[in-house]
């Protein structure tokens, strides 16, 4: 029995003249990384404002710890929306102080940890600059800081990762994956996928208000692959053909996974050259066909390397958006 | 609970801590002493400019008796008009009287080389009328007629006094009506800028996307609470600071700069004397000064002002708060506004055309009802008015401003979160019949 921080069950939305949210569940283990995917207006936002208290469902709970969503939870959760925003005529010490107490932190436990967290990001010199005068990327630093300085349960980012330079994505890559080994629950809502297969432990996709994919990352790969397999063999590929002939389908020819050592330069090829690395990529129908595609192939070539195919998150999002998953 | 203290908190500090408000704060009171010195300044600027005017009398009887005054200078002349008309280029103008001025009173001209002034038309005209007829009258051959003119002139001191005399009021009606005037002309400064201040607020939070931030940890009402109480405090600081001031300068420095003697009328007049009595000052000054200087009367002037400023305010400033909430910048918020604005321009006329008669039945129903109470009935205030009427204003109001809070709530809940598009009044409306 995996233990949950959140759960959200049966959530529906509906705004004057559209359903936002349309009988969706999701269930947030604790202690991972969950993220939530879907095209834009698909109803992430919505979904996020309401396990954030900020607007209510019409139908259904999300429940916290085992318990329905409190006010007083919201002091477990930090929220890091996509809008990001900071009054811009405060100065930045003050309005980060101005945050922390509103979650609950003392003044004084808000100073002492925003001076560590200052220092940290090398940023103690801003604390009296007003934010106005800070750069973009400069007031999404302080803004991550404010999100996380009530060292919260349960950290929801809207989008974490548009707006930022690479360096400044990997950055906050590195501190959502500490901040979790630390303990803490992190959901973010994304359409970036490949920072979805790099940090994700679990995931739902939601496309048209509705929750149409749920499960862990490397589970939902696994499901969908479409027993494609790839191997790579040295050998003459017609053999290889002519035995897989029957049993699978050739679905592509990479030819020489490898650039030819010196062949190409030479006109003539001579008898020494090591043989090239070749790759095939076939379809195969069931588990009992595999062995025998196996067995053929390896009595014709010499077998290097025989591996399933994963789809990556990027093609189950778009087939699942498209509907032919 | 404490997060709306921390709204209020960040709003009032926000604020107070500003420059502009100390400096608005202070030179408010300036500006206002100026903005009511400015008239009699510039009168006296003006007059202090002698014109110089050739007479032509050819009936010979009016040119002697003409004096000099401050503004006018007359120089008598024989010569024929037209000439006059033509030489006298460097003078003012030139004053054509006729040979038969007392059977032919409109046979006057005056031609002038400039633009002549209202006050100065008015100066020669009265003179002229005053010296035919002072020469009609002893055309008559009355005896002893100067001494019996004099006796006939009367001058008449009417004292005004209040059968309910424990009211608190101002006692002459012209001050009644410059300090209404001016507390109703505070309150409408009051409502409207602080109101824009709370709509600024909030459309600043919307298009910064700071709100959001924020509403995930304070419910949308505590913060719209927190603000409008925030705000309102600012006013109450800023009047209680003016009201020590007034309390404190008044009596403190009048009888620095004041006559001799000045003083000891003025008290005469606050324990219930007759200005009109104290025969070397003017009543009405003497009974300004009687205000400025009682702390007790000056006290509970500025505790109604008080109660009313946070009162309107509060009300307004939740009308501003929906307002703000459903535009995402000052300009969109231009036309939605009307609704708010309209009662308060309807309540600065109303005190302006009922300063006349603070009785009236449209005075006492615009100072109940809460929108226009606030300017309306602190307007009346000075004048005297039964705490009846001003317990039911007050409780009116503050009535309202729960009903208006619960209201504007509902609209800037949604509001908030709606971005692009200008909603219509209508649609607003539909926003307070949401869950």
């Amino acid at each position: 029995m995996e233990d949950f921080l959140l759960h959200a069950e049966h959530v529906s939305k509906r705004y004057a003249g559209h359903t936002a949210l349309d009988d969706v569940s999701i269930s947030v283990p604790r202690g991972s990384v969950y993220g939530l995917l879907g095209p834009n207006g698909a109803g992430k936002t919505t979904l996020i404002r309401i396990i954030n208290r900020i607007t209510a469902p019409d139908r259904g709970a999300v429940f916290f710890d085992g318990h329905p969503l409190a006010p007083s939870d919201v002091r477990h959760i930090g929220y890091l929306p996509e809008e990001r925003g900071l009054y811009k005529k405060m100065k930045v010490g003050e309005q980060a102080l101005f945050f922390a107490r509103l979650k609950g932190l003392s003044r004084n436990e808000a100073t002492r940890r925003l001076r560590m967290w200052f220092d940290r990001f090398d940023i103690a010199s801003w604390w009296n600059r007003r934010v106005e005068e800070l750069s973009k990327g400069m007031a999404q630093k302080v803004q991550f800081i404010v999100t996380v300085l009530h060292e919260p349960e349960l950290l929801i980012f809207d989008e974490p990762f548009s707006g930022f330079d690479p360096i400044n994505a990997n950055l906050l890559k590195e501190e959502i994956l500490a901040l979790r080994d630390r303990g803490a629950t992190v959901i973010f809502s994304t359409h970036n996928m490949s920072s979805v297969e790099e940090v994700c432990d679990h995931i739902t996709l939601i496309n048209r208000s509705r929750n149409i994919l749920s499960g862990a990352v490397a589970e939902i790969r696994r499901r969908h692959g479409q027993n494609l397999f790839r191997l790579e063999y040295r050998g003459d590929e017609p053999a290889l053909r002519s035995a897989l002939a029957g049993r699978c389908e050739v679905v592509a020819t990479d030819g020489d996974a490898e650039p030819p050592a010196d062949g190409a330069q030479d006109a003539a090829p001579t008898l020494r050259a090591p043989a090239a690395l070749r790759s095939l990529t076939i379809h195969v129908a069931d588990d009992k066909a595999l062995h025998a595609v196996i067995a053929a192939a390896n009595e014709a070539v010499a077998l290097r390397s025989f591996a399933e195919e994963i789809p990556s998150m990027n093609d189950i999002f778009i087939r699942a958006v498209n509907g032919t998953l | 609970m404490s997060d709306m203290l921390l709204i209020v908190e960040r709003e009032f500090n926000e604020r107070v801590r500003k420059k502009s408000f100390i400096v608005t704060t202070l030179l408010m009171p300036l500006l206002m002493l100026g903005l009511m010195l400015a008239p009699a300044l510039m009168m006296s600027y003006v007059a202090g400019d002698a014109k110089t005017i050739v007479v032509i009398d050819r009936s010979g009887v009016v040119a002697p008796q003409l004096t000099d005054t401050e503004s006018v200078h007359f120089e008598r002349s024989d010569i024929p008009v037209d000439t006059a008309r033509r030489v006298m280029t460097d003078k003012f103008g030139v004053l054509a009287i006729g040979a038969d001025i007392l059977a032919d009173p409109s046979d006057v001209q005056l031609y002038t080389n400039a633009a002549s002034s209202m006050m100065l038309e008015e100066e020669v005209r009265g003179q002229i009328a005053g010296i035919l007829e002072k020469e009609k009258l002893q055309s008559y051959r009355i005896e002893n007629l100067d001494r019996i003119l004099a006796e006939v002139k009367t001058d008449v001191h009417m004292q005004v006094i209040r059968n309910d005399g424990d009211l608190p009021s101002s006692g002459s009606s012209s001050i009644a009506t410059v300090l209404g005037m001016a507390l109703g002309l505070i309150l409408y400064m009051f409502l409207m800028a602080y109101g824009a201040m709370v709509m600024q607020s909030v459309i600043e939070e919307k298009s910064s996307r700071v709100l959001e931030v924020i509403v995930s940890s304070v419910r949308p009402f505590d913060l719209m609470m927190g603000k409008i109480l925030g705000v309102v405090l600012v006013a109450v600081v800023q009047v209680a600071i003016w009201g020590v001031l007034a309390c404190g300068i008044g009596p403190a420095v009048m009888p620095l700069v004041l006559p001799d003697g000045a003083m000891a009328a003025a008290r005469f007049v606050q324990q219930g004397g007759d200005a009109a009595m104290m025969a070397s000052f003017d009543p009405d000054m003497l009974g300004a000064l009687a205000v400025a200087t009682d702390i007790g009367y000056l006290a509970s002037l500025f505790g109604y002002l008080l109660l009313f400023i946070v009162g309107g305010c509060l009300l307004y400033c939740a009308m501003f708060a929906a307002v703000g909430s459903a535009v995402d910048n000052a300009q969109d918020a231009a036309q939605l506004q009307m609704p708010v604005m309209i009662p308060i321009m309807l309540a600065f006329f109303a005190e302006m055309s009922l300063l006349n008669d603070p009785n009236s039945s449209l005075a006492f129903w615009f100072s109940i009802i809460p929108l226009t109470s606030p300017v309306v009935m602190i307007a009346r205030i000075p004048y005297g008015i039964p705490a009846w009427e001003i317990v039911l204003s007050l409780v009116l109001l503050y009535a309202s401003f729960v009903g208006m809070v619960w209201v504007a709530a509902k609209i800037y809940r949604v509001g908030i979160f709606m971005y692009g598009k200008k909603p219509t009044l209508r649609e607003m409306c539909k926003w307070i019949r949401y869950k």
